[in-house]
């Protein structure tokens, strides 16, 4: 595996062959997150790509303190934000205000069973999630997809976009329960 | 059971589903789990949303290094070199 530190101080003057080998070992995490937040393969094909051109031409501003990854995150993050509000013209929302959440905390309990642990993601479930994390204000689906799909820590999300970590922990918290709540129909239908 | 009745369980265990319930600091929410039946379908189901966003992965069909990278070279200013001045 090549080494980072090289590769990007080797692009920042202006090795082309160097960024293409960047590129080379991200381009799979960047396409996966990007969908994971679109939620669309074209549209994740978009991001990826500028996401990388905005990193090349921004490459000079990475200062190595914080990895490579998560500094890619945070423009696949703005890339999305930015598409996302080009295309649909939906506001900024801070759920603190809407009523998307009423009730998750107050459902009753209904038992999953053994499904959805062993469940194959076949088409059926896929469009379940889909349809699911679409309903999720793009600002809590990027923590929730950041923190548990992608696995960084808390403090990590809360530097790559600019949140105070209670911030991002009350933002997670209600992802997870909204997202649990809208499967739930699903599981014990 | 209504979740309400069990706030603060539920508030430890959507902050606590992705840790190590072995550890010391969770002793409480996993003596009241392995008591409480509905807290602990609540916490085995949050746990699977999780798993299944995790699972749900996309592979690229080929890489983009080339295009990108031909996005680049638009980026770079034109060199045109003028033919030099015949001296007369």
């Amino acid at each position: 595996m090549e080494d980072d530190t090289k590769l990007i101080e080797a692009a920042k003057s202006g090795d082309k062959k160097a960024f293409g080998r960047l590129v080379k070992k991200y381009e799979q995490l960047v396409y996966s997150f990007s969908f994971k937040i679109c939620r669309d393969k074209q549209k994740a094909d978009e991001v990826l790509q500028e996401t990388f051109i905005n990193a090349y031409r921004g490459l000079k501003s990475f200062s190595g303190n914080s990895k490579f990854s998560t500094w890619l995150y945070r423009i696949v993050t703005n890339n999305c934000l930015m598409m996302h509000r080009k295309k649909s013209h939906e506001p900024v929302v801070s759920l603190e205000e809407t009523d998307l959440f009423k009730g998750t905390e107050e459902l009753q309990v209904a038992h999953w069973g053994e499904t959805p642990h062993d469940a194959v993601l076949n088409k059926e479930l896929k469009e379940v999630l889909d349809a699911a994390i679409q309903k999720l204000p793009l600002e809590y689906r990027i923590v929730f997809v950041m923190r548990d799909v992608e696995g960084l820590s808390t403090e990590e999300v809360g530097k790559s976009l600019k949140l105070s970590v209670p911030a991002v922990k009350s933002r997670l918290h209600r992802a997870r329960l909204f997202l649990r709540n809208e499967l739930n129909e699903y599981f014990t239908k | 059971m209504k979740l309400v009745d069990h706030k603060k369980y539920l508030l430890e265990i959507c902050e606590k589903v992705d840790q190590d319930l072995t550890s010391p600091t969770c002793k409480k929410l996993r003596e009241h789990l392995s008591q409480c039946p509905d807290c602990a379908a609540y916490y085995d189901s949050l746990k699977k949303t999780i798993v299944l966003y995790r699972d749900y992965d996309v592979e690229m069909k080929g890489s983009r290094v080339k295009e990108i990278l031909a996005q680049l070279d638009l980026d770079e200013p034109l060199r045109i070199t003028l033919p030099k001045k015949r001296s007369r």
